[in-house]
Order: C-alpha cells, then structure tokens, then sequence
C-alpha cells in the first residue's frame, strides 16, 4: 500500500485545508474550543469524481476540492460511477483506476470507495481486494444494481466484512413507481442485511436524497450496524434532528453527494450540540476508517 | 439587511413544520439576522378552499407586519376566488400572491388563471410561483403533483409583460429561456435562489452574468427548509460585495417598494 493512503486517526488529524483556516462561520462553531491537534477532521462520506470520459473531469475534479475548501470539509470519500449502469465489469474497473490517479493528485483529500456491480460476483470480489490492498480504498460503493438483499450481493457484502471496510449503499424510499431503478435499496433492505450480517458496517445513503427520510430513520433506528449518511439535496428543517434522535447521533455520519451547501448546510441548521455535530461531521467516520488499521 | 422571499406560516398535509407561528419563525429569522419575509399560508396548499388559509395567515401576522409581509394564495379553478381577491387585498393588506396551479389542479394558460394574473397585475402584486412545494421523490403515496416546467413559466411571463414574477423553489434556469438573456423575455421576472448551486457548476454565477445582479433574490424556504444553505451559497459565491447586498435584500426591498 502506499504510504500516502495509510489511513490513521492521527494522519486524518494532521494536515487539514480546513484547519488552516478556510472554514465556513457553521462548521468553525462546532470546533471552536478544539486546540488544532485535538481538531477532529470534517470528512465528507459520500462524494463522487467525475468519470474520465467527460472532456472537463479533472477541472469538475479540481472544482470539487476547491468548493471542500470554501465550505471548510477536509476529506471527501470518493467513487466513480460508470455513466450508464448496470455497470460491466470493465467498466467498473475503469472507474477505479481513474480513481487511483485522482488519489495520486489530491492524496490529502481524497479517499476512494471501490464501486462494483454485485451481479458480477467473481470479478467484483477481486477488484474490491485489489482497491483496498494494493491502492488502499477504505470502502466499497454499491449502487442500484441489485437490490442489497439478493443473495447475488453476498459475496461482496463478506468480502467487505474481511478487508473490514464499510459499504456506502445508494438507498432510497420513493412511494410512487421509479421505473428509473428497479432494485433500489431501502432501509428497510439495509436494515434486513444488517442482521443477517452484523459483523458488516453499512451505511445508508443520503437521507436527504432518497424519497421519504421519515420512512427511512425510523426503518433503521434498530439497525445497529447500518450509518445513515445525511447527503442529498433535500434540506427539509427537522431532518437532521429526527434522525439524531430516532438512530443515534453515534451512526450518523456527514456527506454532501455533491449538494454542497445542501449538505453543510443543514448541519450548521440543525439544532444538535457542538459535540454531537463532531461526532457526525468527523468522528463516527474516523471509527469506521479505524476498523482497517 | 437579508430579506427572506419565500418563508411560509401553518401546516404541511404531507409532513410536520416546526416553527410554523408567526413566533416561531421570527426566532428563526432572529437567529440568522433575517429581517423581514414575504410569508404565505403551507396549509392553504392543501386546503380545498385556500381562502380559509389566508385568513389564518392574516390572524397571524397581525402585529407583526413591520417584519412578516404577507401573500395570499388565491386558486382561480375555486368558487369565489374574486371576493376572496378583494378581501385579501382591502382588508388583509396583502403585498402578492402565491400560486399553485399544479396542488390546485389548473393551467397557468386557462381563461381563470390569466385573469387572475390580469387583474394582481392591475392592483400591483407580485406574483410568486413556487416551482415545487417538496422534491419528488418524497411525496405521498396520495399525491402525484409535478414541478411546474420552467417553459411554462416563461410562456406565462411572456405573456403578462408588465406582471412582476417571483420564481421560488426553482433551479435549472440557465437551462431555460428564463434564464438566457439572449431569449429576449420581459426583465419582470426574479428568481430566489434557495435550490440554485453556487459551487461546482455555479448555476447562481451563470445567472448573475446572464440576466445581471438584480433579479436574484434571496429565501429560505423556512419552516420548510433550514435556513443555512440559501446563507452558505451567498458566503461562499464568488461575486462583488454589492451584488451580494442585492441578492441578501435590496432587490427584494425594491420589489416591495420599500
């Protein structure tokens, strides 16, 4: 593994953008009686790069860091998605070696998830190994391809529990037809998975970007080993606090999706404590990435 | 001075508001050092007589009106709706409107809504339009309601060049006529920016450079929505300090004539 992609408490703590001081007035208040060694970082779960064959990927790419910058996020967990999915295994492959290079150019801030299509188990099982033990990926991103709960999904799912890294799992409750994606996860489903598999940390995708989040906190306030992430572009007042006190301040974990003043947003808004905020913003991720080392 | 062009008072059918009394929201607005907001009644969205709304609205902003400015929403498919226009405007004082053609099961081009428009234009109200009440995705299993397509909403502005439009809850503009100077539409229309991104592909930034500083205007959304992201994309958006001043009020002042 190479030595720049170790992941460690103290590396995560040491050499921040936003602690040098490049933080929006929310997110500084939640830190402000931190000296900057104790600082946790903000980490932001749930980003994406841009995929290698739009012409301005690595100026979107360069965007993204410069917005985590303004917006005081030190670290952004990555995947690349193909741009027409059910991904092919070579597809998927491609994804993750564009992400290897992004890592190569921004190794501060960037942390990658190996995104693969389940349905092909074999393959899926061995890029996986490859991200995390040779590139050092701290997870793996599934998306729509199958529903979490197909047994099809298992090996990955028990690969994942092996390398000991979490799964960031698209999710959504939409109560109208979504022809769009068929197999569609819910927290219903992650919830299900989670029992069947409680050595697995999981981690339900964008509360605020996934149909009904009423539905989906109380779904999981019994899912002891499933994090809600609170990315998307949904903003609606109460749903940080809801879920903080329906899941537990202690699964929930901070991300954008890319709706970046959306997802900072509402958690300067939220009416938590400074001290719940961390634990959302930097720490709970901080654990999950302990699991590694 | 920040003044929240889209805030709203009462119930949602769909979900719980916190914050929904005039008390309430004033906090919220204390809070984030906002000083006055166009506000309109979220029950009135589902009400069948929207009228009823209104006159919550008008109870609860009683005493407050230096900050909390009020809109009606009339619907012109309902029985009555030109009393409910006149009461509205002599007794409650009303500064605007606030349409749902989609939740109220109209056409902006019918023969009722034009009228209506026709006749809020010759008494000096703005016009506001939220784009969608929620995001898609969460409705109800009881109600399938559309955004209003941005192409609508430039036809109806067309239309009525000398109304005044305030687009709320929208985002996409720059991939519209509305959003385009070169479409060559009437300059009486503005556009809040609650949902409109000003990182990554900037839409706000296209905006200001396409149709200039003073049409943008900014709202919360609240008790709907928090209130931080409209704030961060102002803090973070990369503009002139007076553009910004524009955008936190004095646009939306100049709408009101105050």
């Amino acid at each position: 593994m190479p030595s720049g992609l170790q992941i460690s408490r103290r590396g995560l703590l040491i050499g921040s953008a936003a602690a040098t001081g490049v933080m929006v007035r929310g997110l500084a208040v939640s830190q402000a009686d931190q000296t900057k060694d104790e600082r946790v970082p903000v980490i932001d779960c749930h980003a994406h790069l841009f995929h290698p064959s739009r012409a301005d990927h690595l100026e979107m790419d360069r965007r993204l860091i410069e917005a985590a910058d303004k917006l005081g996020i030190d670290r952004l967990c990555c995947s690349i998605l193909t741009p027409k999915r059910p991904a092919t295994v070579e597809g998927f492959r491609e994804c993750n070696r564009a992400l290897v290079a992004a890592i190569e150019r921004y190794p501060d801030r960037i942390l990658g998830y190996s995104y693969v299509n389940p349905g092909f188990s074999r393959e899926a099982v061995q890029e996986i190994r490859r991200c995390v033990l040779d590139h050092g990926f701290i997870g793996v991103k599934l998306y729509n391809e199958h529903v979490c709960t197909d047994p099809i999904v298992a090996p990955v799912i028990e690969a994942a529990i092996e390398l000991r890294v979490p799964i960031l799992h698209h999710a959504g409750r939409i109560h109208h037809p979504f022809p769009q994606q068929p197999n569609i996860s819910d927290g219903g489903d992650l919830a299900e998975l989670g029992q069947r598999y409680p050595e697995a940390r999981l981690i339900c995708a964008h509360i605020g970007g996934g149909g009904d989040w009423e539905w989906t906190i109380k779904a999981l306030r019994h899912a002891r080993n499933v994090y809600l992430d609170t990315s998307g572009s949904v903003t609606d007042e109460g749903m940080i606090e809801l879920a903080a006190r329906t899941v537990g301040v202690d699964r929930l974990l901070f991300g954008c999706d890319m709706s970046m003043t959306a997802g900072v947003g509402k958690m300067v808004s939220a009416d938590l404590s400074a001290e719940e905020k961390r634990k959302i913003l930097g720490e709970n991720m901080l654990q999950l990435l302990a699991m590694r080392s | 001075m920040l003044f929240d062009v889209n805030a709203y008072l009462g119930h949602f059918a769909f979900r719980q508001l916190r914050h929904n009394t005039a008390d309430g929201l004033l906090r919220q607005m204390d809070a984030k050092g906002i000083e006055r907001a166009l506000v309109s009644s979220a029950s009135a969205i589902t009400y069948r007589n929207a009228q009823s709304g209104n006159e919550e609205l008008e109870e609860a902003v009683r005493g407050h009106r230096d900050r909390l400015i009020p809109l009606a929403v009339i619907n012109p498919a309902y029985a009555g709706w030109e009393d409910d226009l006149k009461i509205c405007c002599d007794q409650f004082g009303i500064r605007g409107l606030r349409l749902y053609p989609k939740w109220h099961h109209y056409e902006l081009t019918d023969a009722r809504a034009q009228q209506l428009i026709a006749a809020a234009t010759e008494l000096h109200l703005l016009v506001s339009i939220p784009i969608r009440v929620e995001d898609y995705r969460q409705r109800s299993w009881l109600v399938d309601v559309p955004d209003i397509p941005l192409a609508e909403i430039a036809e109806l502005v067309k239309s009525h060049p000398k109304a005044r439009f305030l687009l709320v809850n929208g985002m996409g503009y720059s991939r519209s006529p509305l959003g385009r100077d070169s479409e060559r539409l009437p300059a009486n229309y503005w556009i809040e920016i609650s949902r409109i991104s000003a990182l990554l592909n900037n839409e706000l930034g296209q905006l200001l450079t396409n149709l200039g500083p003073d049409r943008l205007v900014f709202g919360t959304g609240m008790p709907f929505k928090y209130p931080d992201p409209p704030l961060l994309k102002l803090e973070v958006l990369d503009a002139p300090g007076e553009f910004k001043d524009r955008i936190r009020g004095r646009n939306a002042a100049e709408l009101l004539g105050s």
